[in-house]
């Protein structure tokens, strides 16, 4: 059954958003629910179009296939299908899958009496796929503006869509963003390395306790945040990083059309220092 | 509407901690820790005590002397202005030495003082590191921090260090400052074929986003259960309560595998370690073992090709001859 | 409350940087396959403002070939001898519009003696003349048909707006410290960014090698710097400038380097480049004798030209339009002094 040793007692019914019971069960470790099928069936639907896309294109090689957007002389119009509009349906299916995906996170969240932290920030990292496929193409007018579905062809979406504006790195919600990832990635270490060094310390020792958790960081850096403080620290830090990238992508184009190093005249032609 | 464990509404303020206590061989601790309101909003609202010992200091003292060295080139090279100094502050910078210098000793204005920086950077890290160690091992702690930074370090060394020297020269190192660093990175992607093929650049960055993709879980799911004092980690763990069923049970509900209050840990540990360290191995790569990462690729199968949409284009310098 | 947590300071920041920006909606065109992100960004109100500048002032009417030709009724007329006398007198005319509107005959001619060299002005013209002529018989590969006059650069200027000279010594506030190497500070010719600050004099008027990239995937004896690939980027930001287009207007940068699958602007833009070192060895850098003090630059050189002196801010100068076929005496013919060959990268 696949059950963990305490899991037996939490298997109880309820917490559904939609359907009631219907389908309030489990396959092996899974919970269905009504946005279980519905996962299920826009992921089945959108990998055969992938599949369907890679048959119909010159590789197997998972590497190069790639499925590309329309051309945007389209505009927000549907494509035929070998021409842009498989792409358009796969974003649908995709969607589609990662909503229902983000609900069914709330039904189990619900079941087990928790808070909705955690469809919450899928949701986050939802709106920053909706902002590239969706807001910033609908900005310009064009579907066509979406990134293509392949392993390398989108780092060379990435790679172009950055020298459009000549030098991306100037984009000042792009800095912002990543030195959220960075702060992110650097306090993820600290916490991780903190629980594990109080949970393992050296051979003799005993389990420490949160006091010497916080004596190491005021003892450091003169401050420690706390069990509680550094969840919530993590959670804002990865999640504004992945805001300000949604940011920094969606102003490029519709709010901006020149190279990013431009946009800081405004700093340098100050009439204080001009 | 519900609370949801965002922001403290009521903070307990009990006597303030001054530390556990240390071993003989330890300095006493400095400053007289005080309550901030609203920290203690977020976290903790206790700001010290800080514990300052001869590590510490010659840390932070290197660290000063690298800092005003790269302050003091930078207010030079706009003739001492300290209108341009704000002004140009992001666009100012020092700068390594000339390709043509090797790996010499160049003069002062030449590059030396982007060498004497980094000297004095690298002993700060280094006394930092040492700090930090020492400091987990007088409380008994494990020294897991310390080797997250050994990560770090290691890709620090790559860029300013090991990489220039295998290529012979330090003018491949990265320069100090905001804007020309940014430069820096930009040229060393177009001077290499694009790095976005540099398979360990791909690496980490799967795990700088897998590490912000965990901490949000991680970080979520805490905070979910925060009602079963979730937060209580190191009880959790020794002594497992209904806040980390229910943590491992949302995720095995959702994607049919969960991890445990621990080992959620080594799974963040290691996706944050992994960044810097597969990052700097990339770095290492380029240009010694690998010139041109997309021919790389095109050579490994790797490389999308795309449909001919503009008419073939011959390199002009190819054609002898040519009336130019 | 995560909401407000996260989206007021989101807001805000969203709102701050908006006020430096530009407003929907925006102008796109596609140059590539679809997906690869190769598309041109366009602001119509700038561009607005661009077509405007880009108006090509209107041609004097026609004047009969036939007659007596300049050289023979004109005393020291030395490069448009074989003009008809109305030809002439029709391109002097025109220039006047085009380089010295309200300075008129006088900027270049003593009234009272037309044919006199006196005015150095009229020295440089006639170099300009010759300059001319040998753009658009000589490089049909950057100019096609379309050729240049001299309004695309002067545009009713004496002096063209866009134009650079070599970059002096840093004004360093002392010898032992503080050394920019030629960069790191915002500089206009390369957009603002702090990349290094005078590309020209390397590879418009020098021929350093703008490519930084090797041939092969394994290290094979190429010792190009990152530090060049700073100063190659540095003048393809200007390029990009200049023509009001961005980086994949003549690159897939998924390979810079690779010349299969880019587009054929960036054959024409390597002619340009030639071009523009030519022009400014052979017929611009030689004229600073000739220059008073105050026409040069700090360290003493000429004025000199870079694609923003005939582009302006245009894919092609004046977008496109061409002012040769109402100037036939512009189109040649050729000088073949070239100094560039065809196999100098």
């Amino acid at each position: 059954m696949a059950m963990l040793s305490f899991e037996k007692k939490y298997r109880v019914r309820g917490g559904t958003l939609v359907g009631g019971d219907l389908f309030d069960f489990w396959v092996g470790p899974f919970f269905v629910g009504f946005f279980g099928v519905t996962t299920i069936f826009f992921s089945f639907l959108g990998t055969a179009l992938i599949l369907w896309g890679a048959s119909q294109g010159p590789t197997w090689n998972v590497w190069q296939i790639s499925i590309a957007p329309p051309d945007l002389s389209y505009g927000l119009r549907m494509a035929p299908l070998l021409e842009g509009g498989l792409w358009q349906l796969i974003t649908v299916c995709a969607l589609g899958a990662f909503v229902s995906w983000m609900m069914r996170e709330i039904e189990i969240c619900r079941k087990l009496g928790m808070g909705y932290h955690v469809p919450f920030a899928f949701g986050v990292a939802i709106f920053a796929y909706f902002t590239l496929v969706v807001i910033r193409p609908v900005l310009l007018g064009a579907w066509g503006h979406g990134f293509p579905y392949g392993i390398f062809s989108h780092l060379d979406w990435v790679s172009n869509v950055g020298y459009q504006y000549l030098h991306f790195h100037y984009n000042p919600a792009h800095m912002i963003a990543v030195s959220f990832f960075f702060a992110t990635v650097f306090a993820l270490s600290l916490h991780g390395g903190l629980v594990l060094s109080a949970t393992n310390p050296p051979a003799g020792e005993v389990v420490k306790t949160p006091e010497h958790e916080d004596t190491f960081f005021r003892d450091s850096i003169g401050y420690s945040i706390g069990t509680l403080g550094i969840h919530r620290l993590g959670l804002f830090l990865a999640l504004a990083a992945v805001l300000f990238s949604a940011l920094c992508i969606v102003i490029s184009g519709p709010f901006w059309t020149r190279g990013w190093p431009e946009w800081w005249g405004w700093w340098l032609n100050m009439p204080i220092w001009k | 509407m519900q609370y949801q464990n965002i922001f403290t509404t009521v903070q307990a303020v009990g006597p303030v901690h001054h530390g556990i206590e240390l071993g003989h061989g330890n300095s006493p601790r400095t400053g007289e820790p005080l309550i901030q309101y609203w920290l203690g909003r977020i976290g903790n609202a206790q700001l010290g005590p800080i514990y300052l010992g001869g590590l510490g200091i010659a840390s932070i003292m290197c660290f000063v002397i690298a800092f005003v060295t790269i302050g003091m080139n930078m207010l030079a090279s706009v003739n001492w202005d300290p209108i341009q100094f704000v002004r140009q502050l992001f666009w100012l910078a020092l700068e390594p030495p000339a390709p043509g210098y090797g790996l010499s000793l160049p003069p002062m204005n030449q590059g030396g003082w982007w060498l004497f920086t980094g000297f004095f950077l690298t002993a700060s890290l280094f006394l930092w590191w040492a700090r930090m160690y020492r400091r987990a091992r007088e409380l008994g702690l494990g020294t897991h921090i310390p080797w997250a930074f050994a990560a770090a370090i290691w890709l620090y060394l790559v860029l300013g260090l090991f990489r220039p020297i295998l290529m012979g020269s330090w003018g491949e190192a990265v320069p100090f400052g905001i804007f020309p660093h940014l430069d820096w990175t930009a040229a060393f992607s177009l001077r290499y074929g694009n790095l976005f093929y540099n398979p360990f650049h791909a690496l980490s960055i799967a795990f700088l986003y897998g590490a912000t993709l965990l901490f949000a879980m991680h970080g979520a799911t805490i905070l979910a259960v925060g009602r079963y004092g979730g937060e209580r980690e190191i009880e959790q763990i020794i002594d497992r309560g209904t806040a980390s069923e229910r943590a491992a049970l949302f995720w095995r509900w959702t994607m049919g595998f969960n991890a445990t209050m621990e080992s959620i840990h080594r799974w963040a540990w290691w996706f944050a370690v992994l960044c810097p360290l597969v990052g700097g191995i990339g770095i290492l790569l380029t240009g010694t073992v690998v010139d041109n990462w997309y021919l790389w690729a095109v050579k490994h199968g790797v490389a999308p090709p795309y449909p001919t949409v503009f008419p073939e284009v011959i390199d002009p310098a190819t054609l002898t001859g040519a009336k130019p | 409350m995560k909401i407000s947590n996260l989206l007021l300071p989101a807001f805000l920041g969203a709102l701050f940087l908006l006020t430096g920006c530009e407003r929907p909606p925006t102008d796109t065109v596609q140059h590539g396959f679809r997906g690869t992100g190769m598309v041109q960004v366009y602001n119509p109100r700038l561009l607005a403002i661009k077509t405007e500048e880009n108006e090509v002032p209107a041609s004097l009417p026609a004047v009969p070939t036939d007659g007596p030709k300049a050289g023979q009724v004109y005393k020291n007329v030395k490069v448009l001898g074989n003009l008809s006398v109305n030809e002439f007198t029709r391109l002097m005319l025109s220039m006047t519009t085009w380089v010295a509107p309200n300075e008129g005959c006088a900027y270049c001619h003593n009234l009272a003696n037309l044919a006199e060299d006196t005015k150095y002005t009229k020295v440089v013209a006639r170099r300009m003349i010759e300059m001319t002529r040998h753009i658009n018989a000589d490089w049909k590969t950057h100019v096609a048909e379309t050729g240049v006059t001299c309004y695309t650069c002067h545009r009713g200027n004496p002096v063209p707006n866009y134009v650079w000279f070599k970059e002096p010594e840093q004004d360093k506030g002392a010898d032992f410290i503080g050394d920019r190497a030629g960069q790191n500070l915002a500089a206009t010719s390369v957009g603002l960014s702090s990349l290094p600050s005078d590309p020209f004099t390397p590879f418009l008027l020098g021929e350093l090698d703008i490519r930084v990239n090797g041939s092969t995937a394994l290290p094979s004896g190429n010792r190009h710097s990152i530090k060049q690939a700073e100063w190659t980027y540095g003048l393809m930001t200007h390029m990009s400038s200049s023509l009001g287009v961005n980086c994949t207007y003549c690159h897939n940068t998924q390979s810079f380097s690779s010349w299969k699958g880019s587009p054929p602007q960036r054959a024409t833009a390597w002619h340009g480049i030639r071009m523009a070192r030519d022009l400014n060895t052979a017929y611009l850098e030689p004229l600073a004798p000739v220059f008073p003090q105050h026409r040069l630059g700090e360290l003493g050189d000429a004025a000199k030209a870079n694609c923003a002196t005939c582009h302006q801010g245009a894919y092609k100068p004046l977008n496109g339009q061409s002012m040769l076929k109402d100037h036939p005496q512009l189109a040649g013919p050729g000088v073949q002094t070239q100094v560039a060959s065809a196999n100098k990268k």
